[in-house]
């Protein structure tokens, strides 16, 4: 085992602060949604700390987006653009997550400092970062002013449709987040990945990647 | 020594009467020429008319069994706004020649009121322009027998400024919304009117006396509380999160009138963006009525899909316009909207709407303005709010928690359901492969050795 350094220090205050605000919205969110339910806090807190907790990932996602367009560290979020090499990848690591990890097999993929994605989490992480927070910050910006904003409202079919949207995006962000607290727990020990993120170095095998016995499709 | 008082010298009484009657003389002369200029002379026509009229048992017999009283009263008349007129001003069609001397040709008081309308228009054009675009005349347009004319609030031989009025128990309203003039008398405006310098609005503060409309057409009376309370909606931003909405889906009274009874109304309106506004329906055909009755077959009220379909007929009918509804949150009755409520009382508490089976969103009606001023209106299920057709049908009203749409809420539990499930299934088969996982790391660790 090596230690590499993988993560820098402003992706990881980045991370933290997205956990954090991504959970206090999706904790407020479902207070402001199911008040009644269950009255964690008061309808009006959760909307005002949901409205400024809103803003403030929104922010920070501004802070992502300029670390990696003013860095050479673009590279790990660049997308593999060929589908024979794309899917192929794809599918030999959701192999190794269904049958290889249960049976031994070593990870098909090597984190390294350029290429800290698998290409499932490439995948996935785009799509969040790239279309479901954006949409999921401008929806809500929408919502939060639906006075100053009627005329996009109106264009985009009305406040039901803008809020049908809002509330899609949180059921993908639920999901996402459990799979996500999941998988983060399959390195090679429960809290290896947890730590990384928070001293930035993963721990790295020396031996090489195995073959997995998965079918090569190519 | 004996002084005689000063009230026993004669003189002294005399220069006393003197200097009191120097001094008192120009002001007695002042006071006169005053009273020469209020005193009101009437025209010697005016006096012969009154010489008859003045007579409290004069009346006549109308075709319509109702009896007219011919009585005016010469002091009431001075007194009133009118006494520079003559009789002659308003009721120029009377022949001096042959007047009160055969059967009236007036058949009843309600066609008296009608047809003196025209005398009032000939001076007062600025109020009958507002009259003519008001409820009550669009109602007299439509037939309607009860809505108020002219002289059904002004008596125009005895009428006076409002100003001098006692205010809201001079009002005439009352005498066709009694229950409503009731409830106001005991809200927080009518109870401030005890206090004479309180500026709390009768009736007509807030409705307007002559272009009064249906208080819950339009935006509905919001504007005229805010003329008064002009800082409510400032100090509502500083408490209530997205208040601009609020204070355009909401009347006033939803929250400042917590004793009443609260419903949406889904109001149709039809052109998008600033051209848009509430349908109204035509005079002589009743679209609205017939067409709702006919969509909501079983009478129960409209359905989702009910409601859709409706708004597709109407669309289609409109020609290019589009055909919306925008839903308000409304109080069911005039008569709650005026039990307004000291400040202290007015609801502030979110859940009240907020939350799932929420009070307000219970009743649902869809409306329009009918042709008489008055909304027409037909009941909807409250299910509609919930609806995934909503999204369609009642796109441009939403309010959190309470018309959520409840296929989403499932949707939701069963993501996070087959989440855990899916990862529960990998955690229970890491665990039962852990054997075979362990032996195969071993030998891949032997064959790395080698």
């Amino acid at each position: 085992m090596r230690k590499i350094y993988i993560h820098p220090l402003p992706v990881r205050i980045w991370h933290w602060l997205n956990a954090l605000g991504i959970l206090l919205l999706i904790l407020t969110g479902l207070q402001i949604r199911y008040a009644g339910l269950f009255d964690v806090m008061t309808f009006r807190d959760a909307v005002v700390l949901h409205n400024w907790v809103g803003f403030f990932v929104g922010a920070n996602f501004l802070l992502w987006l300029f670390f990696y367009f003013f860095s050479n560290k673009i590279s790990v979020y660049q997308p593999e653009l060929s589908p024979s090499k794309y899917f192929p990848a794809m599918y030999r690591q959701a192999y190794f997550y269904a049958w290889g990890i249960l049976h031994g097999e070593r990870n098909p993929f090597r984190v390294t400092p350029e290429k800290k994605f698998n290409p499932m989490q490439a995948m996935t992480y785009q799509i969040v970062m790239l279309v479901m927070l954006p949409l999921q910050f401008y929806t809500g910006v929408l919502l939060w002013d639906s006075v100053g904003f009627a005329g996009q409202i109106e264009m985009f079919g009305g406040l039901r449709v803008i809020s049908t949207v809002h509330m899609l995006l949180t059921i993908a962000f639920i999901g996402f987040l459990m799979t996500h607290l999941y998988l983060v727990t399959l390195g090679h020990t429960f809290g290896a990945h947890t730590k990384g993120m928070i001293t930035g170095y993963e721990e790295v095998d020396d031996e090489p990647v195995a073959k997995t016995d998965a079918p090569d499709v190519r | 020594m004996n002084t005689p008082s000063p009230a026993s010298r004669p003189w002294n009484w005399l220069l006393a009467g003197v200097l009191a009657l120097l001094i008192s003389a120009p002001m007695l002369a002042l006071a006169q020429d005053e009273d020469a200029e209020d005193e009101i002379e009437l025209a010697e026509e005016d006096l012969a008319c009154l010489e008859c009229h003045d007579d409290p048992k004069l009346s006549t017999k109308l075709e319509s069994g109702e009896t007219l009283s011919l009585h005016i009263s010469t002091e009431a008349f001075l007194g009133s706004m009118h006494n520079e007129n003559s009789c002659t001003d308003c009721h120029y069609e009377i022949d001096i020649e042959d007047h009160g001397q055969g059967q009236s040709t007036i058949t009843s008081k309600r066609e008296l009121g009608v047809s003196m309308g025209d005398s009032c228009r000939d001076c007062h054009k600025k109020k009958y322009r507002e009259y003519d675009d008001s409820v009550h005349a669009l109602l007299i347009a439509q037939g309607n027998e009860k809505a108020p004319m002219c002289a059904d609030c002004h008596n125009p031989h005895t009428v006076t400024s409002w100003e001098l009025a006692e205010p809201e128990a001079a009002m005439p309203c009352g005498k066709c919304h009694e229950a409503i003039f009731e409830a106001s008398a005991k809200d927080v405006h009518g109870l401030a009117q005890a206090d004479k310098d309180s500026k709390a609005p009768v009736c007509s503060g807030c409705h307007q006396a002559h272009g009064v409309k249906a208080a819950s057409l339009g935006s509905g009376i919001r504007d005229t509380c805010l003329d008064c309370h002009e800082d409510a909606a400032e100090k509502h931003k500083v408490w209530l999160p997205n208040s601009e909405r609020h204070f355009e889906a909401i009347s006033c009274p939803v929250c400042h009138a917590p004793t009443a009874e609260r419903r949406v109304n889904l109001r149709l309106y039809e052109g998008t963006g600033k051209d848009q506004k509430q349908m109204l329906e035509k005079t002589g055909v009743p679209q609205f009525v017939k067409s709702a009755r006919a969509a909501d077959a079983d009478g129960t009220g409209l359905g989702d899909r009910e409601l859709l379909s409706l708004l597709k007929e109407f669309t289609e009918e409109a020609g290019e316009s589009k055909t919306v509804v925008r839903g308000r949150l409304e109080v069911t009755s005039g008569v709650q909207a005026h039990q307004l409520a000291a400040k202290s009382e007015a609801i502030s508490d979110c859940k009240l709407c907020h939350q799932s089976g929420a009070e307000p969103f219970q009743t649902v009606v869809l409306s329009m303005a009918g042709p008489d001023g008055r909304p027409l209106r037909h009941e909807v299920r409250s299910e509609v709010l919930n609806s995934l057709f909503s999204i369609d049908a009642v796109k441009g009203f939403y309010v959190l928690g309470s018309t959520r749409i409840k296929l989403f809420d499932y949707l939701l539990l069963l993501v996070v359901a087959g989440m855990a499930a899916g990862l529960l299934v990998h955690i229970v088969a890491r665990w039962l492969f852990r054997r075979a996982r362990e032996k195969a790391e071993a030998k891949l660790r032997e064959r790395d050795g080698k």
